[in-house]
């Protein structure tokens, strides 16, 4: 460690606007890219949002993109917010714990996480298990497809978690599922390549969630492969995507669960 | 203070710092630096970029601090970091307050196994 004195580097915490605010950050950190999201950090908005969360809705509604779901993660990821005081905060406003187990188990996913990171660190970014896809792990790509990056697969669904993601730096549990099974299964991009371009979007952005939730849908830490269908994403989406999508007609995603499997792991 | 710990801590002079070698390597977005950076805002904590050891040394020694107070971190990067500081300073680890407190061993092959334990914890709070 250097004995030399470091030149005071405080940087600054007044700004007049938030506009002004994302100025200064670009000019401290010019290699970050994009703008801010609409999304703002600190205690005050995640109380709010607490406030405003209907955890008694959430077991029912939360696999549908337009269902009740906290958005709490930044804040939890951040430490704003501590899963406990979550917990304690519902348990008060729903007199007890008992109607909430879906969403308690949710809070508990983030703990499991951390608990892997903690034990086994290396298997953030390694193969917990070995691919159950038929495939080996050097058979998947290391970049990411120019029209995924850029949202201009054609694919109305894909293209919007695209700028969504890029816009907001928040995408629904679901959509990042169907995205990741799409990049991985469909696209043949190695998992570790997709979570890279997770962490550096997303405002809960996670090595441990974001890294291990990627394996579970890679098959190298869940049993088998995570795969989704047109009829799944078009239930669970409110069908806002399919509607006018330019590829409605020859939708990779439109076929059984079986035929799906047979097309993308052949060698199962 | 590092990127799990962005709360009010007790009252002793803070810092957070962006490892900006980090952030560059990682390709870190404007949107997740701005949004960490509003939790900063909202704290009495002053904000520095660099590289954290060197910062943190120096925030402590402007200071005249023999001592640092950190939080318990899985991440092998930060823990490196605490290691080097702690040939410097005295380092006070934090442990977060625990969701579930569970005895003995804990399968954590798959999340089934782990809530079979703490299941009956999590749910009684």
């Amino acid at each position: 460690m250097p004995d030399a004195p470091m030149p005071d580097t405080a940087m600054s915490r007044s700004f007049a606007s938030r506009d002004a605010l994302a100025g200064y950050l670009k000019q401290e950190f010019p290699h970050a890219q994009g703008e801010l999201s609409q999304t703002s950090g600190g205690a005050i908005a995640a109380r709010h949002l607490l406030e405003q969360f209907s955890a008694g809705n959430y077991a029912a509604s939360r696999n549908f993109l337009r269902g009740e779901v906290s958005r709490l993660s930044p804040y939890l990821r951040h430490g704003v917010l501590t899963l406990s005081e979550v917990r304690r905060f519902l348990a008060k406003k729903y007199q007890g714990l008992d109607r909430l187990l879906k969403f308690i188990q949710e809070l508990a996913w983030r703990d499991y996480w951390q608990r892997i990171y903690a034990e086994a660190p290396g298997y953030i970014w390694n193969d917990v298990e070995p691919l159950k896809t038929g495939k080996q792990s050097g058979d998947y790509k290391g970049t990411l497809p120019p029209a995924v990056e850029d949202a201009t697969t054609g694919l109305a669904c894909m293209d919007a978690f695209v700028t969504e993601l890029n816009t907001t730096g928040y995408l629904h549990n679901h959509a990042r599922m169907w995205f990741a099974a799409y990049l991985v299964h469909w696209c043949g991009v190695s998992w570790k390549t997709g979570a890279r371009f997770f962490l550096s979007h997303l405002l809960d952005g996670d090595p441990a969630s974001n890294n291990l939730s990627w394996q579970w849908i890679a098959s190298t830490f869940s049993s088998k492969p995570y795969i989704f269908n047109r009829e799944n994403l078009e239930h669970y989406s409110g069908g806002i995507y399919c509607q006018d999508c330019p590829s409605k007609n020859k939708c990779p995603f439109d076929r059984s669960y079986e035929e799906l499997t047979e097309r993308l792991f052949p060698l199962v | 203070m590092h990127d799990d710990c962005l709360r009010a801590g007790p009252a002793l002079p803070a810092v957070y710092v962006f490892d900006t070698a980090k952030l560059e390597r990682e390709r870190w977005s404007l949107k997740r630096i701005g949004f960490i950076y509003e939790c900063l805002l909202e704290l009495e904590v002053e904000i520095r970029k660099g590289d954290p050891v060197i910062q943190v040394a120096d925030f402590a020694r402007t200071h005249g601090a023999g001592r640092i107070v950190t939080s318990e971190t899985p991440d092998p990067l930060l823990q490196s970091q605490q290691q080097v500081l702690s040939r410097s300073f005295a380092m006070q680890i934090e442990l977060p307050e625990p969701f579930v407190e569970l005895k003995g061993r804990v399968d954590l092959k798959r999340f089934s196994r782990y809530w079979q334990k703490a299941q009956g914890p999590a749910m009684r709070g």
